[in-house]
């Protein structure tokens, strides 16, 4: 080990334990997993989403969204809380993230878990509202308002259907209404089609009741 | 800022003591019982094994699969390819696709066995045919593109719906068909298919010609 | 002394230590001053994103002030902009006083130079983008593309001059002097490129399908972490600690043993960050072993540098004495936190948590931050030839910097633990949890801002010293 070319040797077989056995085999086993067909209905698993929440995937990168939410659902051998917790009805696996570019598994529940949002807060308009205004539907939330997302305009002679129904404290004065920009339906669509619900050859979903 | 004297630095010459045993073995436990934890806790080193509490060294994944019903399959593909003709009650059209409800082809009697059932869906049918005392003179596609399982799966279906009480078609019966008769490529005949005896096809025995 | 005059020693003869100081004199103060500079800007924007965690209607509604932006921000910029530079500047200074060879020649020196320049000018435009919403959104990843490809441009241009001197240098023969830190500098770089390339390859440049994405995602913070800022900081305990005590290595023959170990177990040691994940049985478990056993290399180093006493040496050298030694505590105390939370059950609540948090923390604010900032004291005077700390300035900073980032820690782990030890009853509500989480962040925020002070002194200190350098200059 006095010698540059042995020490490097030897760092790089060393190094390379690592990076073979994580990197290189992650990207042949689990990168190369493709979609499940779905017995049930012809479809492929995970379910494909639409434009819209694609663009939303980038919105929810900007946003750092990632650094308070994680979206996994742990697996029952090390926890089984995420799932009594309503936080998913199975643990998830490597195949649920196939159709993200980039998957925000997060590292931190500042907030809680989001990857069967779409499950559990399944109507646009609560999540419009929650973006918005955060304590207007959970009350004591740490999040941050996102109203930057939003346009608060005058009305044109009616309200229009986007404008969100907010309670009479956080409103906006009176003629005026709150829309959501490109970006906030965009970022909804995408929370809208997070679920992790369905069945997979590796992660099945138990029929029994007590699983929520 | 002076010289350092080079020699009091920590060089060579501190080749120290010899590795105490007491490191060496604790090292040597450790090692020993991390590669334990990790031989007990690694579901086998399957890529497809997510819970570390199940050891599984020869195949199959840790949990059961479920096997799906094959019912529910055949529902699914019937909508999606036959309910054009033979409708979703199964009554088909009068005069026109023939029903499949009480038919004596699909729940096979004395004459019509359950391989006239398989040709049916695999090579097709034209010219005319005796449904249930009506009488029809159709083309009926075929569909022989579709795999064993997806075919028994169809015809386990429609013997089991709308009043019909047959028991399921197996997807191996469905394979000795169509390999007995790959040679096959227009559609049948009602007097070509009842000039073959009629057989059960029993998932244990696959019928013989 | 300038360089012209320093000439270039040939053979084995080691060339004279304030030679070497002189030629590399230029990079090493571009590195530090911007380290410290960019230190600084990380402190602030965490103290504010802890100030908005506190008090969550704070600055609320302006698109770049939003949490996960500042959040992303203040992380990446201590972890580019702040410690990789001065790793990096340790790296140069401690391969070339312990190899014995000068920065020869004007180009070398010139592209040494422009790669730092293009480093900050990275670090910068990384820091806007993030700020303009341009964020990958992948975790310590966010920069965008051509940011990290010019910052892996940039450390190659430095890294491989680095490693090569290991083998250009002066003693080879005699068994080396602080041989063991020179295989930590050449490891260190050695992996950067390797592991930054590798993720971002895999998951901004073209990136793989999302089913592998998690794993890359946790071997790249581990790896980051401990195959490219820990050697970096072992390297400097294991140079100056001996040298400023004056004594050997406890148990030298356990070096050899630990390099490795540290290793092979660095790059597995990330696995334990996604323990219950998305991820294959075994590499979880591969990730508990490897986040557990890591304490073995590190308690190799322990024994090793424990033990010393400080003797003798100048004064500004005390105050570096202290930033290592603490740091070696740090060093310590990150590796039992961290095989802490490799215990699966301990991960159980652990993990998503303040703990986890504190974790990160005590490696990177804690362990390589408080040994860097002990090589930029004791490099500093030797690069302006000059007793330059201001002993009072300098002992606030320290106690400030130590209190903060201890505060920070135990703060984080509390908060970790109660919040943690409550989500396990699934009938208690996730908002009820978070009301008991709410005064740890207010006295969070409160360490922040003591971290954010010392920093501020630091690079109050430093730019002093630059300045005292530029009005009085020492001929």
């Amino acid at each position: 080990m006095h010698r540059l070319p042995t020490l490097l040797s030897g760092i790089l077989l060393v190094f390379l334990t690592s990076w073979l056995g994580v990197v290189a085999y992650s990207t042949l086993e689990l990168g190369r997993l493709q979609p499940a067909p779905d017995a049930e209905t012809g479809a492929t698993l995970p379910p494909n989403y639409g434009g819209d929440a694609i663009a939303g995937e980038r919105v929810y990168a900007a946003e750092g969204c990632a650094s308070c939410h994680s979206q996994q659902v742990r697996q029952t051998s090390i926890t089984g809380t995420d799932i009594a917790r309503g936080w998913g009805v199975r643990p998830s696996v490597a195949r649920d993230y196939l159709r993200d570019s980039t998957a925000f598994l997060g590292s931190s529940r500042l907030g809680p878990d989001l990857s069967n949002i779409g499950v559990r807060q399944p109507k646009a308009a609560w999540q419009f509202l929650h973006l918005y205004r955060p304590g207007s539907v959970a009350e004591g939330s740490l999040m941050p308002s996102y109203s930057h997302l939003f346009e608060v305009r005058k009305i044109q002679g009616q309200c229009s259907d986007a404008a969100l129904d907010l309670p009479a404290e956080f409103a906006p004065k009176p003629g005026y209404e709150v829309v959501p920009s490109t970006d906030a339906k965009n970022l909804v669509a995408y929370l809208l089609s997070l679920r992790h619900d369905y069945p997979l050859p590796e992660a099945p979903v138990k029929k029994a009741a007590g699983a929520k | 800022m002076h010289h350092d004297n080079h020699q009091n630095e920590c060089g060579g010459d501190s080749s120290g003591a010899p590795l105490s045993p007491w490191i060496v073995g604790a090292f040597m436990i450790s090692l020993f019982l991390g590669g334990l934890y990790l031989a007990y806790h690694s579901g086998g080193f399957r890529s497809d094994v997510y819970e570390s509490n199940a050891v599984s060294w020869t195949g199959g994944g840790a949990q059961t699969e479920e096997k799906v019903d094959p019912k529910v399959v055949g529902k699914r593909l019937y909508s999606q390819n036959c309910v054009v003709c033979h409708q979703s009650t199964g009554l088909g059209v009068a005069g026109q696709f023939p029903p499949l409800a009480g038919s004596e082809w699909v729940n096979s009697d004395s004459k019509h066995g359950e391989n006239h059932l398989v040709l049916l869906m695999l090579h097709g049918h034209q010219g005319p045919m005796s449904v249930k005392g009506g009488n029809y003179n159709n083309a009926m596609p075929q569909w022989k593109q579709l795999s064993d399982d997806q075919i028994a799966s169809i015809l386990t279906y429609i013997r089991s719906d709308w009043g019909n009480n047959a028991p399921a078609i197996d997807p191996s019966f469905v394979a000795g068909i169509r390999s007995e008769h790959k040679d096959q490529s227009d559609p049948w005949t009602q007097a070509q298919l009842m000039q073959m005896p009629p057989a059960k096809g029993t998932p244990a025995a696959p019928a013989a010609k | 002394m300038s360089t012209t005059t320093c000439r270039h020693e040939e053979g084995i003869k080691a060339a004279h230590e304030s030679c070497i100081d002189a030629s590399v004199r230029s990079p090493l103060l571009l590195l530090f001053g911007n380290a410290l500079h960019w230190l600084v800007v990380a402190a602030f924007l965490a103290f504010l994103a802890s100030v908005k965690l506190a008090f969550p209607g704070f600055l609320g509604g302006v698109a770049f002030l939003g949490y996960g932006r500042l959040e992303a921000m203040s992380r990446d910029l201590f972890l580019y902009g702040w410690a990789s530079q001065a790793a990096i500047a340790a790296g140069i200074w401690l391969m070339a006083r312990l190899s014995g060879r000068p920065l020869g020649g004007v180009i070398l020196r010139t592209v040494i130079n422009s790669a730092i320049v293009l480093w900050n000018l990275a670090v910068l435009l990384g820091t806007l983008a993030i700020l303009a919403g341009y964020s990958t959104g992948v975790e310590w990843l966010e920069y965008p593309n051509w940011v990290s490809s010019m910052l892996l441009l940039s450390f190659l241009m430095i890294g491989i001059w680095v490693v090569c001197l290991f083998d250009r240098r002066a003693n080879i023969g005699s068994g080396g002097r602080a041989e063991t830190a020179l295989w930590y500098i050449v490891a260190g770089f050695c992996c950067f490129p390797w592991v930054y390339g590798t993720a971002n390859l895999l998951l901004t440049w073209k990136p793989v399908s999302g089913s592998a994405q998690g794993l890359v995602q946790g071997w790249f913070s581990g790896a980051f972490l401990l195959l490219w800022l820990l050697p970096l900081a072992l390297a400097s305990l294991y140079a100056l600690l001996p040298r400023l005590s004056g004594q050997h290595l406890h148990r030298r023959n356990l070096s050899p043993l630990g390099f490795w170990l540290f290793l092979l177990l660095g790059g597995w040691a990330g696995l334990s960050r996604l323990i219950g994940g998305p991820i294959p049985a075994w590499m979880t478990s591969a990730g508990i072993v490897a986040g557990v056993l890591f304490l073995i290399p590190v308690l190799i180093a322990v024994i090793n540098l424990a033990f010393l006493q400080r003797s003798g040496g100048h004064d500004g050298d005390g105050i570096a004495w202290q930033y290592l030694r603490s740091g070696l505590f740090l060093v310590l105390s990150s590796a039992l936190l961290g095989a802490f939370v490799s215990l699966p059950d301990v991960s159980a609540f652990a993990r998503f948590t303040g703990v986890t948090s504190a974790r990160d923390v005590l490696w990177l604010l804690g362990a390589v931050s408080f040994t860097l900032l002990g090589v930029l004291h004791k490099a500093t005077p030797a690069l302006l030839a000059r007793e330059v700390w201001c002993a009072g300035l300098s002992i606030t900073q320290y106690w400030l910097a130590f209190a903060g980032v201890l505060l920070l820690a135990v703060l984080l782990f509390l908060e970790g633990l109660v919040v943690g030890l409550a989500l396990l009853d699934p009938v208690v509500s996730f908002l009820n949890i978070t009301s008991y989480a709410q005064p740890f962040h207010v006295l969070e925020a409160a360490a922040w801002g003591i971290f954010l002070a010392s920093a501020v002194l630091a690079a109050t200190n430093f730019t002093r010293a630059l300045a005292a350098e530029r009005l009085f200059p020492k001929n």
